[in-house]
């Protein structure tokens, strides 16, 4: 047991001091901090969300469906007092090109940023409205002067039905909607809408986590292996400590590297959040950690550790089997493909967390972990179904410790060339743990 | 005791046998020699001996015992090839790998300053090992086999790569552990390294062990078939001498074949007859005499 943890400490030790594991902490640290303050950047560049929009138009004479139509939405929007829309009148130049050039200019001096012009009249009521602007892609404002159009039409022909005031108010107020998720399962208790938002947060963050650190420490572990297999260090360990120890103390060591990192990211992120000015956006999320079930808690925790554990170890066996760090990214690639279409399979999932696929792929050890915590978080699965599925990753733990053992002892002495499946299984044979 | 006891070792891989059927003894303080042609089964044999690969057939004894993962803390190993971490600092893995052979961190770091004291190279204690030079890395893997006081040292090429003026610092080093009671298993391709150092040696020629034994008596059992011979002035008609196969002349000495140690005499009788003598020697035929022959006489 005491060589176990010299070889954690020996593997976190060097990883920890390395210039490589500083330099890309840090960097991801300072990313993270960017893009979390960016909105609020964004909004100081662009003085604010809160200014208004201005909207020039020409009025013509009094009975110009144009004019009618500018000035009631003018009304409309200074009826608001938050719109964000404001409709600015000049005066007509009796000059179709010459009311352009000067609206043109009013865009160009920054008083108005683009202006409508009107059609042909229409069934509508409205003639054609149309909305000039140098911006490509404008649909926010279209739509707010289509949303106002319709409000406008709508009172005007109310009105004339002869509608009380109150009944107009009975009209216009929204319609309120919830979903409600059930269990159909004996004492399945269900969620709420609030619940299985933040399950779902969870859910994606807990996925996220797991892939990450896989993702990392698979390739840490892998290529350490090979790094000390090509080194030849590996002939002196072997001959220094039983290889079960050495594996998995440089599992264990990788882990807590690992979490240290992604520690390390959190603490960036909830920093970064907390900040004062960040602070109004994390109300407006509405988290209430309070919420969580703890038991989804604690089962993602088990599927986080035996997943990480899981491809742990066949990281190590593959590490062990090249010889050349050069052709590690080769001999890696089937188990990123693995944890990718787990992952994948698991946040694509996040919307039909009852399909089959789901269902089916929660029982497959190595894309359990990812999957099961889906069902977890955003549905109620039966008991026995998780306790299956954690035997099963339980048995592949198993199986997977037992022959990455073998591989990691026996392919330290194979050098050269990749060796064959047959060559790997013969010499496997002739090795004990 | 014997520290360690070799038993008709078999290793194969494949259809080819890598080592086939070494017995051999090492006693407590003795360095044995292994020695052999490139490709001949010495690093397989090591490797065997170190539990790094299962023999096929035969047995090891360690101090009696057999293999077990208590044994490994009491070998040490040199491996011929550069077995250490290049990215890190000397004195973190040498004390690592110590520590997982059982010795404390604190007793190994003061063993080792003091290994480094001894080999004149105390600036290395933070070094990486890629900054090192070539000797000085052996230097350093050197200690790493030696710096948990192993009581079985293997050494395969330990010397190479190194000045003479190192090679003698770690040949010292070599025979006062043996002094202390270490048994070292020594291979190496210097024939008068094994001259200096092993009391006992192997000849292995193609997985098989084709000389076996004492160095000294491997050597009384091969004829002595060279005549040293100094003298003042030139003396002329040796090769006529009966017994006599050749003559070289070098420098200041001649050096002359024979057939059998009787011819010496004759030569010597022959020769003070012409001029006076500064030296006359029936050489021992040296070790790498004995390897060429035994080894080239096979390769027919």
């Amino acid at each position: 047991m005491n060589s176990f943890w010299t070889v954690v400490s020996f593997t976190v030790r060097n990883k920890v001091r390395g210039k490589a594991f500083i330099i890309s902490t840090l960097v991801l640290a300072l990313l993270l901090s960017i893009a979390i303050n960016i909105p609020y950047f964004a909004t100081q560049f662009s003085g604010g969300g809160d200014k208004t929009t201005s909207i020039g138009y020409i009025q013509a004479g009094e009975d110009d469906a144009g004019t009618v139509t500018g000035n009631g939405l003018k009304a409309y929007f200074e009826a608001q007092s938050d719109s964000g829309v404001k409709l600015v009148s000049y005066a007509d130049q009796e000059d179709a090109a010459a009311n352009e050039k000067l609206l043109k200019q009013a865009i160009k001096d920054e008083t108005i940023s683009g202006y409508l012009t009107f059609g042909d009249m229409t069934a509508s009521g409205f003639p054609v409205v149309t909305y000039n602007s140098e911006k490509l892609m404008d649909y926010k404002i279209p739509s707010m002067l289509q949303n106002a159009l319709q409000i406008i039409r709508q009172t005007a022909v109310l009105q004339d039905a002869g509608l009380t005031s109150e009944q107009m108010a009975v009209l216009n107020a929204p319609i309120e909607i919830s979903a409600h998720q059930i269990s159909t399962a004996e004492g399945g208790e269900g969620k709420s809408e609030e619940e299985q938002g933040v399950n779902m947060g969870l859910v994606y963050f807990i996925i996220i986590f797991l892939f990450m650190a896989v993702m990392i420490s698979g390739q840490m572990i892998a290529s350490e292996i090979t790094a000390e297999k090509s080194s030849r260090v590996m002939e002196i360990l072997i001959t220094s400590v039983a290889p079960l120890k050495s594996m998995f103390g440089k599992i264990f060591g990788m882990f807590v590297i690992v979490m240290l990192q992604i520690a390390v990211y959190v603490a960036v992120i909830v920093l970064n959040v907390s900040l004062p000015h960040n602070r109004e956006t994390l109300t407006d999320l509405n988290i209430n950690l309070s919420t969580v079930d703890p038991m989804l808690l604690i089962y993602s925790l088990i599927f986080f550790l035996t997943g990480f554990f899981l491809f742990a170890t066949l990281y190590a066996a593959v590490g062990s089997i090249v010889s050349r760090t050069e052709d590690l990214g080769q001999a890696v690639m089937p188990m990123t493909i693995i944890s990718l279409a787990g992952f994948y399979i698991a946040i694509f999932s996040i919307s039909t967390p009852d399909s089959i696929l789901v269902k089916a792929t929660s029982f497959i050890p190595l894309f359990s972990p990812f999957v099961m915590v889906l069902r977890l978080g955003l549905t109620d699965p039966a008991t026995w179904e998780v306790l299956v599925s954690i035997g099963l990753l339980l048995v592949a733990i198993y199986i997977s410790v037992y022959v990455s053992a073998k591989i990691y002892r026996t392919g330290v002495l194979m050098y050269g060339k990749r060796p064959s499946w047959k060559e790997i299984r013969k010499a496997m044979k002739a090795y004990k743990i | 005791m014997k520290s360690l006891e070799v038993e008709n070792l078999v290793k194969q891989y494949g259809d080819k046998t890598a080592v086939n059927g070494i017995s051999f003894e090492v006693d407590k303080g003795e360095i044995y020699g292994l020695l052999g042609a490139n490709g001949a089964g010495k690093t397989t044999t090591m490797r065997m001996v170190l539990g790094l690969i299962y023999p096929d057939g035969g047995t090891i004894r360690y101090h009696g015992k057999g293999y077990s993962n208590e044994q490994m803390s009491m070998m040490g190993y040199l491996p011929e090839e550069r077995g250490l971490y290049p990215k890190v600092r000397v004195s973190e893995q040498l004390i690592y790998l110590a520590q997982l052979r059982g010795m404390s961190r604190k007793d190994a770091d003061s063993s080792l300053k003091q290994w480094l004291e001894r080999f004149e190279v105390p600036e290395n204690y933070n070094k990486r090992v890629e900054e090192l030079s070539k000797g000085n890395q052996q230097k350093i893997q050197f200690i790493a086999a030696i710096l948990h006081r192993p009581s079985i040292v293997i050494l395969d090429e330990a010397f190479s790569g190194l000045d003479p003026v190192n090679v003698e610092l770690l040949k010292a080093t070599v025979k006062e552990l043996r002094d202390a009671g270490t048994s070292f298993l020594f291979s190496t391709h210097r024939m008068e390294h094994v001259e200096e150092l092993c009391r006992n040696i192997t000849i292995l020629h193609r997985s098989n062990a084709v000389l076996q034994g004492n160095l000294k008596e491997i050597k009384s059992r091969f004829p002595k078939e060279r005549v040293l011979l100094g003298t003042e002035s030139e003396v002329r008609g040796l090769e006529g001498i009966s017994g006599v196969t050749g003559v070289i002349r070098h420098e200041n000495v001649y050096e002359i074949g024979i057939r059998n140690e009787a011819a010496g005499s004759e030569i010597l009788r022959f020769a003070m007859e012409q001029s006076a003598i500064t030296r006359f020697e029936i050489k021992e035929p040296t070790l790498n005499e004995i390897f060429i022959k035994t080894v080239g006489e096979r390769h027919e």
